[in-house]
């Protein structure tokens, strides 16, 4: 646990933030933060937050106002300290092939725009697709744009890019002639998707998943998902996750 | 003035501070060993243990609710076996390992204590009496004096070990329960496990957890555990350790101060993993500014001065 001072906090879009602290953290791409919200009771539990992006001497965070705890999050100012317990859990492998497919959508851009630049440095191709609700929930596409090679856009209103969900812009990667590697992060149903097209072309891809978390160092066993190949058991998102071979979890 | 004296006997354990993490919220222990040293804790209590694997209930299994968190985990653990294995590593702290006993029936919370009865790596038995999770077993066994005397009769003949019964706190009376312990042979009670509770998601219009009810700790559930402690504490003669909601030193002393003799933290080292540190730091810092030798002397404390505040105002009144 330690705190972190806050350099800048700002808006990118309506309901979303994204927050630069001060320091030093040995993250890899797909780790997350256990952030104290209150120093008092309420809200009790630290909320799990991607690791955005990390730098020599700082690291960001991204993420939605989702809830009262994010509200909370929210409203703290430049030269306020976070108190964080992490980086924790385990992050997206890496991998041997020259490309890279990252498909986000929403918030699950937090912990790939990470992965993104780590992979672009190490000059690998990165192909990215990201899709939202709405232009405005393609959070820093900006940025995003600036480190990958390819950024293709989706939209469920039709407001910027394809209009239809991200996965049908996965349709032409599968002909693909280049092997390429698969990260995947969004809501659970897009994963459930993308996992299950995948699987249709022999395919893994690296999911990040996200559930409602207690302890993150893998005690309390609140967070556990079904392990599909073994009946009865269950993996700790916190501590065995968050990223899992889609395989084993859709 | 030399360092206040923190030793407190539980049964046959020494334990040299009342504090210890509470079952269920430390696992095996291997998963807060790289966020402090675990020798330094009173005692280690470590996961709800079954004879054979439990799988744990479906997921979600987490709801947080206002200063609390509700949990339906269902005793999830890896059996017996597996579970010695990780006991044992816990060996070179040097600290007593307290081993939570689970199961759906008598027989099986005997089966757990015969597996463990010679085994130098645990020194005592937490029978898991409480658990609001499970369809049997657990809190059906510990609302009933009764059965709560006969499965802990039972357990006292199958080992020299303390033995320690964890007790609900959905009862009417607690202390009837915590007295068919002591009179079963318990050497100790723990309390409280969780409160039954339950929330409802308004926009999927269905209970959040899908157990559907599920135990409630944290802050929220503390003044009901402290009155708890205080009337179990007045009711038996074994030592009675306190939990439910401790989050600091002051917590832990309110306990100690109603009749706890040691106290367990569990929810709130999901915030602090630092909980238990920083409440032994703060008793030893609270008996010395108070001028106290050795925590015992406190333990009850609030009781007494109550009691002679009592007898005082009746000397008045006549």
């Amino acid at each position: 646990m330690v705190n972190y001072e806050i350099l800048a906090h700002e808006e990118v879009a309506a309901d979303a933030k994204y927050i630069v602290l001060a320091g030093k953290i040995a993250a890899v791409p797909g780790q997350f933060l256990q952030v104290r919200i209150s120093e008092t009771n309420d809200p009790l539990l630290r909320r799990p937050l991607s690791v955005h992006d990390c730098h020599e001497n700082s690291f960001s965070l991204l993420y939605r106002i989702a809830g009262r705890g994010t509200a909370m999050l929210a409203q703290k100012k430049t030269g306020d300290n976070l108190n964080i317990l992490g980086p924790l859990g385990k992050g997206f492998p890496h991998t041997t092939l020259p490309t890279a497919l990252l498909v986000a959508g929403g918030i699950g851009v937090a912990p790939l725009f990470y992965l993104a630049r780590c992979l672009a440095e190490k000059g690998k191709k990165v192909v990215f697709l990201f899709g939202a609700r709405q232009a405005e929930a393609l959070y820093r596409r900006r940025e995003l744009a600036e480190i990958v090679s390819e950024l293709h856009l989706a939209t469920d209103n039709g407001s910027t890019g394809l209009h239809g969900p991200v996965t049908e812009l996965l349709e032409s990667f599968w002909e693909y002639q280049v092997k390429f590697e698969i990260y995947a992060c969004g809501p659970a149903l897009m994963l459930q998707e993308i996992s299950r097209l995948a699987a249709g072309h022999d395919r893994d891809v690296h999911v990040s998943l996200e559930t409602q978390l207690a302890c993150g160092v893998g005690a309390c066993l609140g967070c556990v998902v079904a392990d599909r190949t073994q009946p009865g058991k269950y993996f700790r998102v916190c501590s065995e996750g968050p990223v899992f071979n889609s395989k084993v979890v859709f | 003035m030399s360092k206040p004296d923190l030793n407190v006997n539980i049964g046959k354990m020494k334990l040299k501070n009342p504090v210890m993490p509470a079952s269920g919220c430390f696992g095996y222990g291997e998963e807060y060993a790289s966020y402090f040293d675990l020798s330094r804790l009173g005692a280690i209590v470590v996961k709800g243990t079954t004879r054979e694997p439990w799988p744990g209930n479906l997921p979600p299994r987490l709801a947080e609710t206002s200063a609390g968190l509700l949990n339906a985990i269902g005793l999830q653990n890896p059996g017996a076996v597996e579970a010695l294995a990780k006991i044992r590593t816990l060996a070179h702290y040097g600290v007593p390992v307290i081993l939570n006993v689970a199961g759906h029936s008598a027989d099986d919370y005997c089966e757990v204590i015969k597996f463990f009865a010679e085994e130098k790596a645990v020194e005592a038995f937490e029978l898991n009496v409480s658990c609001p999770n499970l369809t049997a077993g657990g809190m059906a066994f510990g609302t009933d004096p009764e059965i709560v005397y006969r499965l802990t009769s039972r357990a006292k003949q199958l080992t020299d070990k303390t033995l320690i019964v964890k007790l609900s706190p959905n009862v009417t009376d607690i202390a009837a329960v915590a007295l068919a312990a002591e009179r079963g042979g318990a050497d100790a009670v723990s309390l409280i496990n969780t409160l039954l509770g339950m929330a409802i998601d308004i926009s999927k219009k269905e209970p959040v957890l899908a157990n559907v009810t599920g135990g409630l700790s944290g802050p929220a559930v503390k003044p009901v555990a402290l009155r708890m402690v205080w009337q179990v504490s007045a009711a038996v003669d074994i030592p009675v350790i306190g939990m439910g909601g401790i989050c600091c030193a002051a917590d832990a002393l309110e306990f100690i101060l109603a009749g706890a003799s040691a106290v367990a933290i569990g929810t709130a080292l999901f915030t602090n993993p630092l909980t238990c540190l920083q409440a032994i730091d703060g008793i030893t810092a609270y008996l010395e500014e108070n001028v106290v030798a050795t925590v015992k002397e406190i333990v009850g404390l609030a009781r007494k001065n109550q009691a002679q505040k009592r007898e005082e105002n009746q000397c008045g009144k006549s």
